[in-house]
């Protein structure tokens, strides 16, 4: 009756699997809204199509960013002190370096939306500039806040911080594309931008779950452990949502689209690819609190 | 070196003292006496531990063992929960202690994350004599009694002096003579943390990730009701 009653509680739940996946899905859509200011005539011009897009993509991402950050607040068991990462900076901590760009990523944002409303379009580019790069960094923050524990090994791996990027990728273009479809401003070009961006995150993205798969069946005792573990308690996040509706079903989905230009069907591909991103992060989060309970 | 610490190791550093924990396992009885002490040194709630002692059944009748194993916070020399940390509230004190200032623990739990040991818990919000609460809280190797010219109160309770505390740094004491003259094992110490709770004679069972799978009937219950407890459903994953 000894052997296991010792272990405390593993320490992050839902609210951190919702929080990584808003803050990302908030920091893509940014980039959609901020591109025609940033990038203009680059690349055929392309990044133009979103212009329409621009408050309405910069205000979503308020929206998002307004969920997340009281979330990950209420998160904490003293939320009262949720200034202290700024007041008390820990330079090692990627958590202290999330907590600091946040607020700027908010500033960014309200600070774009300010350049629109009062029509001042020479600011907007050097805030959708800065802005860009703290968007870069929410996904790249919550990546390193795993990869940094390098006592686990399902989380101490180089290409973590890469695939949330790359998650935060899929989710983003998918809050756009619903935006796109549900105000009917889909068109050729719209398309093309949203359809080359999906197709980079959905490639990345098997990528890295092959390469996650293969460390985790030829790794170390505790990644055999995850192994197992993965597919025991989470096969049917993992297998199911994560790979099946969330890579594999896209991909077909894209296929489709490459032949039959239908914003639809890019919209579900990118809906499915969002939810395969929650589920790939949600299981990465909890299998790697739980391989070393048994230890 | 590591980085990101507020003090660096004292092991080995002349005119400084470096405080470690020697369980000489051949003398642990599993009597749970250590963890009791814990418990009502500092008061800790129900359902957390300080330390523990695992227990660990293996062979099957009549070729059968228990083994037990003390573990406690390691006060590792590169402590992973130090460096992760964002507001400092857990820091490195020179003489080796890993402590933690609850008046800054915001709870953030990264570094019950970080600790390869299990040797962080969340405290209790509502608690009834001692009101430090909702923060995270660990073993200090009794920093309080230690400078006071005690030793860590698990250790003077130990019936069977299976626990020797000491200061590592001098030649005489009696973890250093243990030390040098056991072939003494830390726990995981591939995980680079410098661990510095070293144990005599310990077996796989307990030192090894791939064969600590629990395999009585009872410690797999348990680890269904943990593994349902921990899957994310409950709000502050049910700590608090």
């Amino acid at each position: 009756m000894f052997e296991y009653f010792e272990f405390n509680i593993a320490p992050w739940g839902w609210e951190i699997t919702v929080y990584f996946f808003l803050i990302g899905t908030a920091a893509m859509t940014y980039v959609y809204a901020a591109a025609p200011a940033v990038f203009g005539d680059v690349f055929g011009g392309i990044a133009r199509s979103m212009e329409p897009f621009q408050k309405t993509g910069m205000l979503a991402a308020l929206v998002l960013l307004l969920i997340s950050g009281p979330l990950l607040i209420v998160d904490l068991g003293v939320p009262e002190r949720f200034l202290y990462p700024i007041l008390h900076f820990h330079w090692t901590s990627p958590l202290s370096w999330g907590a600091l760009f946040l607020p700027l990523f908010g500033l960014c944002i309200v600070g774009f939306l300010a350049a629109l409303w009062f029509n001042r379009p020479q600011l907007l580019k050097p805030i959708g500039i800065l802005g860009m790069l703290l968007s870069l960094s929410m996904p790249l923050y919550t990546g390193l806040d795993l990869m940094v524990h390098q006592t686990r090994e399902l989380w101490s791996n180089p290409t973590i911080p890469v695939l949330f990027v790359i998650l935060s990728v899929s989710s983003g273009t998918a809050l756009v594309s619903v935006i796109h479809l549900a105000r009917g401003q889909f068109d050729a070009r719209t398309f093309e931008f949203l359809h080359w961006f999906l197709y980079v995150a959905l490639g990345t993205t098997l990528a890295l779950f092959l390469g996650e798969l293969v460390t985790l069946l030829y790794g170390s005792a505790e990644l055999q452990q995850a192994w197992t573990l993965i597919n025991e308690r989470f096969w049917v996040q993992f297998w199911v949502m994560t790979f099946g509706l969330g890579i594999l079903t896209p991909f077909l989905l894209m296929i489709v689209t490459h032949y039959w230009k239908s914003a639809r069907v890019l919209t579900l591909a990118a809906v499915l690819a969002a939810v395969g991103a929650f589920f790939f992060r949600s299981v990465l989060i909890y299998a790697g609190q739980l391989t070393q309970i048994y230890y | 070196m590591p980085v990101g610490l507020q003090a660096q190791p004292s092991l080995g550093v002349p005119g400084k003292k470096r405080w470690a924990m020697v369980i000489d396992l051949r003398r642990c009885i599993g009597c749970m006496a250590c963890v009791c002490a814990d418990k009502a040194e500092y008061d800790v709630p129900l359902g957390v531990w300080r330390t523990i002692v695992k227990v660990k059944d293996t062979g099957s009748y009549p070729n059968t063992k228990r083994h037990f194993m003390p573990r406690l916070c390691n006060h590792c020399d590169n402590p992973p929960c130090v460096r992760n940390c964002p507001t400092e509230a857990t820091y490195k004190h020179e003489e080796g202690f890993v402590l933690q200032r609850y008046e800054r623990c915001i709870a953030c739990r990264t570094c019950i994350a970080a600790c390869p040991y299990n040797a962080r818990h969340v405290l209790p919000k509502n608690r009834d004599r001692v009101k430090i609460g909702g923060v995270i809280d660990k073993c200090t190797f009794c920093h309080h009694r230690v400078a006071a010219d005690l030793v860590p109160a698990c250790v003077q309770t130990c019936l069977g002096r299976s626990r020797i505390f000491g200061d590592l740094n001098d030649p005489n004491s009696e973890v250093a003579r243990l030390v040098a003259r056991h072939s003494v094992v830390t726990l995981k110490p591939e995980k680079g943390t410098a661990p510095q709770v070293y144990y005599i004679k310990p077996d796989r069972v307990h030192t090894e990730q791939v064969l600590s799978r629990p395999v009585s009937h009872a410690a797999r219950a348990d680890a269904e009701a943990f593994y349902r407890h921990n899957r994310g459903t409950q709000f502050f994953s049910g700590v608090l």
